[in-house]
């Protein structure tokens, strides 16, 4: 699916060469692929009249310019047309908010907005939504310029309600992929289940939901204040403490490599835990949650306000079913993760992405159509 | 233009179907991104056009001689050109040529299929019909959707005040 090549070369820093990313397949292609080097999400709500057959209408036409985009051509339509590229890595997803589905149907089971935790300070600026689309590329000017098309084709039919800018870094200086990391300096999505593996397929995709939504996966997104003051005033070893991984490398701290399996039972000298009772990387293992697991994306976001900049993380969450992996997880994490003195969540959104489409369909055809 | 054709020819355009069998048989015209501009909120409703790339892969050049659908009374091909200083559009006579190897943007401010005498509405998203001819007894049937357009029109819909 990704046609993506990294040149290594033998004697000299291996180059990355830009990629173009099928916009067909069986999964919308941005979901398994890396985070993007840029990225922007838009939520959008319907306007007042808008049915299921207008929903269609739209689909067909943002299918069509993600069809476009996604090889490097203008969208149909585009007043500025120069400013698309090709090989710049652009996906497109899209998602439905709970709302959708009271137009709709066949809602997918446990799609619900999420409860506010008692932690939470959502603000309603950053939450909810009907629609969904997250444009990504290795290029900001690509990204911007695919939504400036995407939001003017929803026009007639949905307004946006919130935008998010996320960056994030996914490629080591040796040209090789890593895991990335957060504005704390973590290393971020280590415990991920491997793309291609079975364990990821039944952790994203949807098989038991509604027929049309096979190949489908739901998306939480989650915009977490990071307090890099008081996160500053920290030694190492205390934020190592509250990951449970070392700085470094994200290796646990009672391992050597990043993903080498946490040992969990591990005790130091005086027989406390290597691994805190309240470290994150202990409450979110798969292990502590009766196996369920999320695949989990995220990027780095800034906001400034004048002179005043806000540092924070959009947390992306995908699971087949939010009610039934998530929530248990977000619910653990709420009540003692050690991470939560130095963040807050101000966001909150659900969406379910529809699965893939192929040349001659569109998106979501089968529910709308 | 002739170096940018390979990747033309290997990206598949949302008229897929007319794409690949346009690419079986070959030297024909390849269409792409075809689109038609909305009439919701239009001073006049009755008349709108149509947009598209036309790519040529073959070494003779190829023209649009005309084209039809069902939804308007009369369909042309237009081109915008100046008169006493002013740009107008006008009936391109013999067509619009696609050259050899290269390719044709029909874009708003440029040449475009005109359907004029509309028999409804057409909102964004809706498909419309629509097929054309070529110079080599070609003919494409695409289903081409309407999307609405922020430019002003005044250049497609000259008023006669």
């Amino acid at each position: 699916m990704v046609g993506g090549v990294v040149a290594l070369g033998k004697d000299g820093p291996a180059e990355a060469v830009g990629r173009g990313i099928e916009p067909y397949g069986v999964h919308q292609p941005g979901i398994a692929a890396a985070s993007p080097r840029h990225a922007e999400l838009v939520a959008f709500n319907l306007r007042h009249g808008v049915d299921k057959a207008a929903l269609g209408r739209l689909m067909r036409l943002w299918t069509g310019d993600i069809v476009a985009l996604a090889n490097g051509r203008a969208a149909p339509g585009d007043t500025a047309p120069e400013l698309v590229i090709g090989n710049v890595a652009l996906t497109t997803t899209v998602g439905f908010g709970p709302r959708v589905f009271e137009l709709t149907g066949e809602k997918p089971p446990g799609l619900d907005d999420l409860p506010v935790m008692k932690r939470d300070r959502l603000a309603p600026a950053w939450s909810g939504g009907d629609l969904l689309i997250m444009v990504g590329a290795d290029d900001p000017v690509s990204v911007v310029h695919a939504v400036r098309r995407l939001v003017a084709d929803a026009k007639p039919f949905a307004t946006p309600t919130w935008r998010q800018t996320g960056f994030w870094n996914g490629t080591g200086s040796d040209g090789q992929p890593v895991t990335g990391r957060n504005l704390f300096g973590q290393v971020d999505g280590t415990g991920n289940p491997a793309v291609g593996t079975p364990e990821f397929d039944a952790t994203v995709w949807s098989s038991d939901g509604p027929d049309w939504f096979r190949g489908g996966t739901t998306l939480v997104v989650r915009r977490i204040r990071l307090n890099l003051d008081t996160w500053d005033e920290l030694t190492r070893s205390e934020q190592e403490r509250a990951i449970g991984r070392k700085l470094s490398t994200g290796a646990p701290l009672t391992g050597a490599a990043e993903h080498d399996e946490l040992d969990l039972e591990a005790r130091d000298a005086d027989g406390r835990p290597v691994i805190a009772e309240n470290a994150h990387a202990r409450l979110s293992h798969h292990s502590e949650n009766d196996g369920r697991r999320i695949f989990r994306k995220g990027l780095n976001y800034v906001q400034d306000t004048g002179p005043a900049r806000e540092s924070g993380l959009i947390f992306l969450s995908h699971q087949a079913d939010v009610a039934a992996q998530f929530l248990p997880l977000l619910a653990r994490l709420d009540a003692a993760d050690a991470l939560n003195e130095w963040t807050t969540s101000i966001g909150s959104a659900v969406f379910a992405l529809p699965p893939g489409f192929q040349p001659g369909t569109w998106l979501a055809q089968n529910l709308l159509a | 233009m002739a170096l940018a054709l390979p990747v033309l020819l290997s990206s598949c355009g949302s008229s897929a179907t007319t794409t690949q069998e346009a690419a079986v048989s070959t030297p024909s015209v390849l269409v792409e991104d075809a689109w038609v501009r909305a009439t919701t909120g239009a001073e006049d409703t009755t008349m709108t056009a149509a947009f598209m790339s036309l790519t040529n892969p073959g070494n003779t050049d190829i023209k649009l001689t005309s084209a039809a659908s069902p939804v308007a009374g009369l369909v042309q091909l237009h081109e915008m050109a100046a008169k006493d200083g002013k740009m107008v559009m006008q009936e391109k006579p013999g067509g619009i040529t696609v050259p050899a190897t290269s390719h044709t943007h029909l874009s708003p401010g440029g040449d475009h299929v005109m359907l004029m005498g509309l028999k409804q509405a057409l909102k964004p998203g809706d498909e419309v019909p629509l097929t054309l001819t070529f110079s080599d007894n070609t003919t494409h049937d695409l289903t081409v959707p309407v999307k609405s357009f922020t430019e002003e029109q005044e250049h497609y819909h000259p008023t006669t005040k």
